[in-house]
């Protein structure tokens, strides 16, 4: 059986033998970058540096989360504001597996403009088993490519660690707990963030869309599983759908946006059963997200378990 | 006890090793192109994969080998399942209805793998091809609604195929097939 206290003991001792260097870590402000920190800091100490790079299409209210996460964690960081040059790079871009790379490019070259201010040799990330596996690769086909593997340049100079490579989630959650992690039981986030919860072109203002919609869900799923009402699912969240359709609003015929609301039970990631949620928390989530963001005006609840469907809509 | 796991490029193929892992036995993921001479172990898992075995067997790499040369114990899951029945010369091809998520297995033979298990439980599945008629010398254990052929089994040696998934997390009694396997592994 998996021991978190024994994997620390083994992969700090493991990195400090294996990076002798300077070295930057991205930062998403998860449990497995988080994790991937502190194992490193306990390796080579001022040595590292954690870059948190905001592409514009990240939770409510991140970078304060963030911040508030690293300044508890004693590790040196930079918040870095990139959401114009992302948003940049995302013009007119609707295939998933197009805006995946993009972004995924788009991280080491911040990265590695990053690592030359710090003198950085190393480039340490926080992937995990799913991350990988899914990715694809000789005769593994690929289901979606995760940013952190899908997107690197074979040209990239940094070297690349990945401590976490072999572990999932619930693997990671148990390594978080042990090293008295904040974050240790925040739901999982894709590494494109709210980019790939935008089913069609990324824009600023569909972006805050999702962004309220995400939040309005997982205020609402918090709140019942508080209560008692519902277990906390593996991971809720929002998606903005490419369709309009017809509805009324003030007896005033309206044409809007469907968003899906989206929350499944798993373990680690790789199979999942959608969540049989209470109809009145869908019901408050459905009045609420139609109310507070007006261009909405259609909810639909995702009952498809994985496989078929992925959990992310891309 | 060493088990280990021949990757065919599946999904689920890392699961399968963790899995083993975590019931306490050594493993380790080795390319379906390692030399059956190189593999010291004291049984096999075949792993399922991407590949259509009936179309693309030039993927499937030296699994041939290990199913006419191997005198241990081998675990054959989806792909992996499919290549044993057209191995020893069964049948395997599209599926009428593919089967994807969760599905309701039914025990007709408790045999080894399913020594202590309900004869229903549910599985997860992720095909889009299945054995449609087993080798001469195999017997059928389990199937589903959708699908003839759930699990086989050789005759006369230790060689057991599944076509739904004992190593992931919504699979019930997926441990215990493994524990099951484990203890054949541990007779020979």
């Amino acid at each position: 059986m998996f021991n978190p206290e024994r994997f620390i003991k083994e992969q700090t001792e493991k990195l400090a033998a294996e990076v002798d260097g300077r070295t930057i870590i991205g930062v998403s402000g998860g449990v497995d970058s988080t994790v991937a920190a502190i194992l490193m800091s306990r390796a080579i100490g001022e040595h590292l540096f954690a870059v948190y790079v905001n592409n514009g299409f990240m939770r409510k209210n991140e970078d304060a989360e963030v911040a508030k996460t690293f300044d508890a964690t004693g590790v040196r960081y930079r918040i870095v504001d990139a959401s114009e040059e992302f948003f940049d790079s995302l013009k007119g871009v609707i295939d998933p597996e197009e805006k995946r790379k993009i972004i995924g490019n788009k991280f080491i070259e911040i990265f590695e403009r990053e690592a030359i201010g710090w003198g950085a040799e190393y480039l340490v990330q926080g992937t995990i088993a799913p991350d990988w596996i899914e990715s694809g690769g000789q005769l593994r086909d690929t289901i979606k490519s995760h940013h952190n593997v899908g997107g690197l340049p074979s040209s990239m100079k940094l070297k690349l660690v990945e401590p976490l490579r072999d572990l999932y989630k619930d693997e990671v959650r148990k390594v978080a707990r042990s090293l008295g992690i904040s974050v240790s039981e925040r739901q999982p986030f894709p590494g494109p963030a709210l980019a790939i919860r935008i089913l069609g072109e990324v824009t600023p203002a569909r972006v805050e869309v999702v962004r309220e919609a995400c939040a309005i869900a997982e205020e609402e799923i918090e709140k019942a599983a508080e209560s008692g009402k519902m277990d906390v699912p593996w991971q809720y969240f929002a998606v903005l759908l490419p369709l309009k359709s017809v509805g009324v609003q003030g007896d005033v015929r309206a044409y809007g946006n469907t968003v899906a609301v989206r929350a499944v039970e798993s373990v680690d990631g790789m199979t999942a059963k959608y969540m049989r949620i209470p109809h009145d928390v869908l019901e408050t989530i459905s009045v609420r997200i139609t109310n507070e963001i007006k261009s909405v005006s259609r909810i639909v609840y995702d009952i498809t378990h994985k496989p078929p469907a992925t959990i992310e809509w891309e | 006890m060493k088990i280990y796991v021949i990757d065919n490029g599946g999904q689920w193929t890392h699961r399968e090793w963790r899995v083993l892992r975590d019931v306490g036995v050594d493993t380790k993921i080795i390319p379906n192109t390692t030399p059956l001479e190189e593999i010291d172990a004291d049984g096999l898992v075949l792993s399922g994969g991407a590949p259509s075995v009936g179309l693309e067997v030039d993927k499937m790499g030296r699994n041939g080998e290990y199913l006419e040369k191997a005198d241990i114990p081998i675990l054959g899951i989806c792909a992996g399942h499919q290549f044993m029945a057209i191995f020893f010369g069964g049948k395997a091809g599209a599926s009428g209805i593919p089967e994807f998520g969760k599905a309701t297995i039914i025990v007709d033979e408790e045999d080894d793998l399913f020594v202590g298990l309900p004869r229903k439980f549910e599985a997860w599945e992720s095909h889009n091809d299945e054995v449609s008629e087993v080798p001469p010398d195999f017997i059928v254990l389990a199937h589903s609604d959708n699908c003839q052929v759930q699990s086989m089994k050789h005759a006369k040696k230790p060689f057991y195929g599944l076509q739904f998934h004992p190593e992931v997390e919504h699979t019930e009694h997926g441990y215990e097939i493994f524990r099951n396997f484990i203890n054949v592994c541990g007779e020979g």
